[in-house]
């Protein structure tokens, strides 16, 4: 855990080689959010609300790609998607347990 | 050294609590066991609804269940009641192993007459009763610590703060001597090869991913869509988007420590340290499978807030959620949203948490307690004949 990559940020990158990122609080469209990738202090407007706990993409992700969270792939893009916008079942689908 | 108070069993388990179990073995004697309970304050009742006609791993599951609720060392002493003798002395057979006092009514002892059978039982409970009041609490080691570990309506707090609390707690507790379960194992579906590396042995590993390619089959065949049922919808709502995700927050509950063993459900391990059990995933099913495999304590996370806990042993709810902890004032008995935010680290809010835990091993209540929410909720696994 990187327990200082969250003090006084607005979102947290668990994994540098991670696609998604996790709100710690309510984040505006618009607004320009602050985290970090690993040790780099990163910038970037959102393109949508997310709310607390939910994730957005740090940058932009075609139909198909693999995005990851802890370090590990945790779904795939089902459409493409714009850095700063919500990810969530709208536009990502898990690759586990699908129907033959 | 840290210390907790609790009961001494014969069989050298510890108990965090003294409970006199009122276990209805048969859904015959549920309602009259209810009505049992009620007249001995302080009881907790335990009715197993099915008997007749249960086949192969229910049959099973159902004695290992029952056995593992009288043996669990929370409970001081047994009364059980049910249809017929040969079935309550075989159970009371295997109870009577852990040299606790067990005693057994059955109907046909009672010429089938429920208010005989209350009768009768009242008598015996009250002297039960009585005699577990004469046991007290003495000073022992965290390794007498059995934790089982759950998790319930989960957010992405979850998964970065108060699974991975739980499992520097499980961490500590197996470097102590002591015992560990987690379980849930649709919820270790993506997270397989990080279990499955930590198995103890080649067995351990394969059976690990054997568990939840059994697990994703059934699913699968079934029809079922995991993402609205697992995530469901309380999961989603909170920001959780699939089981993958799920599943990597979820095996944080299990800290760090080699698997030692694959249980079944409401099976005993066999040897001190980490235990996975490949069973269901709904908390109620599940918490109540680590209580009959003898798990004293449950400390349980939620990132939305889950009112449900365990019966027999306390269930300490955690969550890290600062919207939660806003909106559920008498659930959740310990927060840590200062960590969420980065204001705490981790490891510097792991001693509070366990200062807590060590409080309600020696006898603080737990708001589930205090609210009485507790329930046992055993498993099935096919259909009665």
């Amino acid at each position: 855990m990187r327990e200082n990559s969250r003090k006084g940020w607005d979102a947290v990158v668990l994994n540098p080689i991670d696609e998604l990122a996790t709100a710690l609080r309510h984040l505006k469209a618009g607004e320009v959010v602050r985290f970090r990738v690993g040790d780099q202090p990163c910038e970037l407007i959102m393109k949508t609300d997310v709310a607390l706990c939910h994730k957005f993409v740090v940058r932009d992700v075609v139909a198909g790609e693999k995005l990851r969270k802890y370090g590990e792939v945790v779904a795939g893009a089902s459409e493409s998607i714009e850095a700063g916008a919500h990810a969530h079942v709208h536009n990502i689908k898990s690759l586990r347990a699908v129907q033959k | 050294m840290d210390q907790f108070l609790g009961y001494v069993r014969p069989d050298g388990q510890v108990g965090v609590r003294n409970h006199l179990l009122v276990l209805s073995a048969t859904g015959l004697t549920g309602p009259t066991g209810r009505r049992i309970s009620q007249a001995l304050p302080g009881a907790v009742f335990v009715a197993m609804p099915y008997d007749g006609g249960l086949l192969g791993e229910d049959r099973d599951a159902q004695i290992r269940t029952l056995v593992g609720f009288g043996v669990n060392p929370n409970v001081g002493a047994v009364l059980m009641i049910g249809g017929n003798p040969p079935k309550l002395d075989h159970l009371a057979k295997e109870m009577s192993k852990s040299g606790k006092p067990i005693d057994s009514i059955s109907m046909d002892e009672c010429d089938h007459d429920a208010i005989t059978l209350t009768e009768r039982s009242i008598r015996v409970g009250a002297k039960l009763l009585l005699k577990i009041s004469k046991q007290r609490r003495v000073s022992c080691p965290l390794s007498k610590f059995f934790l089982g570990l759950e998790c319930g309506r989960s957010d992405p707090s979850s998964g970065l703060v108060s699974n991975p609390m739980l499992g520097l707690i499980a961490d500590r507790i197996v470097d102590e001597g002591g015992k560990a379960v987690f379980g849930e194992t649709t919820e270790w579906l993506g997270a397989e090869h990080l279990l499955a590396k930590r198995g103890a042995t080649p067995t351990v590993e394969q059976a690990i991913l054997d568990a939840v390619l059994d697990s994703e089959n059934r699913a699968i065949e079934a029809g079922l869509d995991l993402t609205g049922e697992n995530p469901g919808p309380t999961n989603i709502a909170g920001g959780l988007s699939t089981i993958e995700e799920k599943s990597l927050g979820n095996i944080a509950k299990s800290g760090s420590r080699p698997i030692q063993s694959v249980l079944k459900y409401a099976e005993a391990p066999a040897t001190p340290g980490l235990h996975a059990m490949h069973a269901a995933t709904y908390a109620p099913e599940s918490v109540s499978g680590f209580t009959a495999s003898g798990a004293n304590l449950i400390l349980f996370t939620t990132g939305q807030g889950n009112s449900f806990v365990n019966l027999i042993s306390p269930t300490i709810k955690i969550s890290a959620n600062p919207d939660t902890e806003a909106r559920i004032k008498e659930q959740l008995d310990f927060t840590c949203p200062d960590v969420f935010s980065g204001e705490v680290s981790l490891e510097d809010a792991a001693p509070r948490f366990l200062e807590l835990i060590i409080d309600v091993a020696s006898g603080t209540k737990t708001w589930g307690e205090v609210l009485g929410e507790g329930e046992e909720v055993v498993s099935r696994f096919g259909g009665s004949l």
